[in-house]
């Protein structure tokens, strides 16, 4: 029977398939559902995509806007101006940190004994306040309210003295003094207790005995803070008159694009005389160009003036080097003396060559959308809702959730791992039992609670630590910022360790027994059995949960929101390992943190949405990566 | 004759389950001693209690009885399990090189053994592949990966791989049941070589193999040992009868 005889056969043959079956519609259910979740990523891709390249455009104008306007030019002066004022600030910490570092003994002691009172204070301050308020009254309902009070106060006072914190420093009985001083002090006394002035006193004198030597160091420091001044008048000067200019030009710009909504709505409008009014109101609102040539050309003439500011200022700059003392005492001082005598150079390179750079800036020439994306992508400020000019460079952003990723990982690896080994391979069947359910369970502890717990528990924690006497040979510490870099990284690590334990476990069990086996059979030991054979062999499956690990750290928000400190700056690399203890800002927590507050299709609104593509890119390459060695490793 | 291993009335269980009752028999030094009988007769599990590997399964032991080798029982508590594992050998069924290369894969045993020197390594690798037939075949690859060998080959590394540290005793379970026909007559060959050096237990289900490697062959069937003798023997004039039925093709 041919081909065509069968197709033009009877309907009833039994064979033949008839009707719409249930299992068939079943299976289309399951189809569409699968084809529902594709359908609903694609649409978030195009809306990513959609609301985030609008980008690019809009941040060009804005950076147009920056150059027509002049901002960019008083921004050449303000930069050396700003470098000027954190060369100061750096050389002024150096000079505190060589007095106090000195004195350190009467700063603890003054410290200590302050915090005693301060502690004491805080403590019974409400009762005591209640008290005083009181006692002016005389009659006598008053006076009997008075005396509980007043009992009130002593019990409150006697608790607080039962719990005051420890003062190492102290001598024991100076401690005792104080206490008893504290203790018989008038309710009423605003003044402080005795050791704890004359503790203060003794601090100002040996930080007064320090600083003599430091004369030389200190007028320097002054001639060098003030060496700015005529170059600082000029930039806020002429700070002003392009602020004004570029309201201008934005106002305009608001304008035009009301007129160019209106025009479009005019050319849909279906009746003719809708039409003509939609029309002459756009005409009506035709803005006036800005005038941009004069303030421009005023700016222009400027240029002599911040050549010679600048030229000042260098010649100043010039001898301050020499000038600053050889050898400072103090570690700390001499690092940051060390810190501005290497960007010192620097500095000096940077100030040489702006009179050149002032007279080369041109206030038309045009700004590429190449610019836009590579200031986006390399710029080092993340500036916005300030007066100014809104920067977004994900630099700084970047560098924190890397330097995030970085110690959640460099604590994560080792623990997940490590405890996957064990499990897999030495623990018993009970230990077993125990240690993968606690540890998967960690996973189900949301993620804002260990936030909460991150801020609370463990950041204060850290810092009452780094105090200790006995850590402080450890770079960073005493730590300044309870939030930083090392606590978001330490929660994070907690976050991801499930994802690697598991994942690793998972793929150490898959290593054939044949290869255990065989390495026993030849004289291995369990141990040598386990890393020299079973490990290796499980490689590529405890690489993909590292990265596994690392895609959940990278896209992990709330905990970073919570926890990492939020300043967006670019870690001070100059600090050597205490830059992990600094507070940085995230691209998770920056989207989290400012997308409630923009307004809907500004630049702003739409440089997050990049930021958001920026991350899903990542994550998306992260876990292809990890596919891969997944699928590597089932050959 | 001397004897390389003396079994002596050994049981043994996984749990509560009885795998052998009561074998006793003793394995002839330099000889190649087959294993037969229908699957799960016991005969891997006397193989691998050879050099305690069954160790690594839970529940696993000998319930009575004894195996000695040089007059030392090896299942007494104090026994150096690595040093007992470096004297007997063991090749699996199916070939399982690591993933290493062909070089590591071979200095394995000793490298684990703390020999680390690589002019001694190099000297030990390229004996014992040539010893397994193997050397010509790889030596331009050495420190290539062990994978990109076919079966055959894979089964050999694993024999160079296991009389690297000049074992006493090979054991070897059903080396080439995973391998075709001529791969499986390479092997045989080399079984005929390694004889002169090394004791040979070998469990096979291939009777031919049998008769045509070993020189003495063990019936086993149900966890006890029907039938031991010369080879020849026991195919053409076996005692029991159901030794006869086996060999004969009437069951198993």
């Amino acid at each position: 029977m041919s081909q065509e005889e069968i197709s033009l056969s009877p309907s009833h043959h039994r064979f033949q398939k008839r009707g719409f079956s249930c299992e068939k519609a079943i299976k289309y259910f399951f189809a569409s559902n699968a084809g529902l979740t594709i359908v609903i990523l694609v649409l978030i891709t195009i809306f990513l995509l959609k609301e985030g390249l609008g980008f690019f455009p809009g941040y060009q104008r804005e950076l147009e806007v920056y150059r027509i306007a002049g901002l960019e030019f008083v921004d050449i002066s303000r930069k050396n101006l700003t470098a000027q004022e954190q060369l100061t600030s750096v050389l002024n910490r150096a000079y505190y940190a060589e007095i106090n570092g000195q004195a350190a003994r009467e700063m603890k002691r003054s410290k200590e004994a302050s915090a005693l009172f301060n502690a004491y204070s805080e403590q019974t301050g409400p009762t005591r306040d209640l008290v005083v308020n009181n006692s002016q009254a005389a009659s006598d309902p008053k006076s009997e309210m008075l005396a509980i009070l007043k009992t009130n106060f002593e019990k409150q006072k006697v608790k607080a003295l039962a719990s005051l914190p420890a003062t190492p420093h102290l001598e024991k009985n100076e401690r005792a003094d104080l206490i008893e001083s504290i203790r018989t002090r008038a309710v009423d006394s605003t003044e402080d207790p005795p050791l704890v002035a004359a503790l203060a006193a003794e601090l100002a004198a040996a930080q007064e005995k320090y600083a003599v030597p430091l004369q030389g160091m200190r007028a320097t420091i002054d001639s060098f803070s003030s060496a700015g001044s005529e170059l600082s008048s000029l930039v806020s000067e002429m700070t002003e008159s392009v602020t004004a200019t570029k309201e201008k030009i934005q106002g305009a710009d608001i304008l035009e694009k009301d007129r160019k909504t209106l025009l479009a709505a005019a050319a849909s409008a279906k009746d003719l005389a809708e039409r003509e009014k939609l029309t002459s109101e756009a005409t009506a609102s035709l803005a006036e160009k800005p005038d941009v040539e004069g303030p421009i050309q005023r700016l222009m003439e400027r240029r002599a003036d911040c050549v010679k500011a600048h030229q000042a200022l260098q010649k100043t700059t010039g001898g301050i080097l020499a000038q600053l003392p050889e050898n400072l005492r103090q570690p700390d001082a001499r690092r940051l003396l060390k810190v501005a005598r290497a960007t010192w150079p620097l500095f000096i390179a940077d100030l040489e060559k702006t009179p050149a750079a002032i007279h080369a800036w041109k206030y038309d020439a045009p700004v590429p959308l190449t610019a836009a994306i590579s200031s986006f992508l390399t710029g080092k400020d993340w500036v916005t809702g300030g007066e100014w000019q809104d920067f977004y460079g994900i630099l700084p952003l970047a560098a924190g959730s890397l330097m995030i990723a970085l110690v959640a990982l460099i604590i994560a690896i080792p623990s997940g791992i490590g405890a996957a080994v064990y499990v897999n391979q030495f623990a018993s069947p009970r230990e077993q039992g125990i240690i993968k359910p606690v540890i998967e369970f960690i996973q189900a502890i949301p993620s804002v609670v260990l936030g909460f717990i991150g801020i609370l528990v463990f950041g204060t924690l850290l810092r009452d630590i780094s105090t200790w006497d006995s850590l402080q040979w450890i770079p960073g510490f005493p730590i300044e910022e309870r939030l930083n870099i090392f606590t978001a990284g330490c929660l994070l690590a907690l976050m991801s360790i499930p994802t690697i334990f598991s994942l690793s476990e998972d793929a150490i069990n898959n290593v054939p027994s044949a290869y255990a086996e065989a390495s026993e059979a030849l004289g291995a030991s369990r141990f040598q059995t386990t890393f020299r054979v079973v490990v290796p062999a499980a490689f590529s499956g405890v690489l993909a949960a590292v990265l596994l690990g690392l895609g959940r750290v990278i896209g992990e928000t709330m905990v970073v929101l919570l926890v990492a400190g939020n300043r967006i700056k670019i870690p001070d690399f100059s600090s050597g390992l205490s830059t992990f203890f600094q507070p940085c800002h995230t691209l998770t927590g920056i989207i989290a943190q400012e997308l409630g507050e923009v307004p809907l299709g500004s630049v702003h609104y739409r440089a997050l949405f990049v930021v958001g593509i920026l991350l899903f890119a990542i994550v998306l390459a992260i876990n292809a990566t990890a596919h891969h060695f997944v699928n590597k490793m089932k050959h | 004759m001397t004897s390389a291993i003396q079994i002596q009335n050994v049981s043994f269980a996984y749990n509560t389950k009885q795998v052998l009752h009561d074998v006793s028999m003793d394995i002839p030094a330099h000889q190649i001693t087959a294993f037969i009988g229908p699957s799960g007769c016991g005969k891997s599990t006397l193989l691998r209690c050879f050099n305690r590997i069954n160790d690594r399964i839970p529940g696993a032991r000998i319930t009575a009885g004894s195996i000695k080798v040089h007059d030392i029982d090896i299942n007494r508590s104090d026994i150096d399990l690595q040093e007992l594992r470096r004297q007997i050998g063991m090749v699996f069924q199916k070939y399982n090189p690591f993933a290493k290369s062909i070089y590591e894969n071979v200095a394995f045993s000793l490298r684990v053994a703390g020999q680390n020197k690589r002019a001694t390594l190099d000297e030990i690798v390229e004996n014992a592949l040539k010893s397994a037939a193997l050397w010509d075949e790889v030596k331009d690859r050495l420190h290539a990966s062990a994978f990109g060998l076919s079966g055959g080959q894979q089964q050999r590394l694993c024999i160079a791989r296991a009389i690297a540290n000049q074992p006493e005793i090979l054991l070897m379970d059903e080396p080439c049941a995973a391998l075709d026909p001529l791969a499986t007559l390479k092997i045989e060959e080399l079984l005929m070589e390694l004889k002169k050096k090394y004791t040979i237990v070998i469990v096979t289900h291939n009777m031919a193999q049998a008769t045509r490697c070993s020189d003495k062959t063990a019936f086993m069937y149900l966890g006890k040992l029907i039938e031991f003798g010369p080879t020849m023997q026991l195919f053409e004039n076996p005692k029991d009868p159901q030794t006869e039925a086996y060999v004969t093709g009437t069951f198993g």
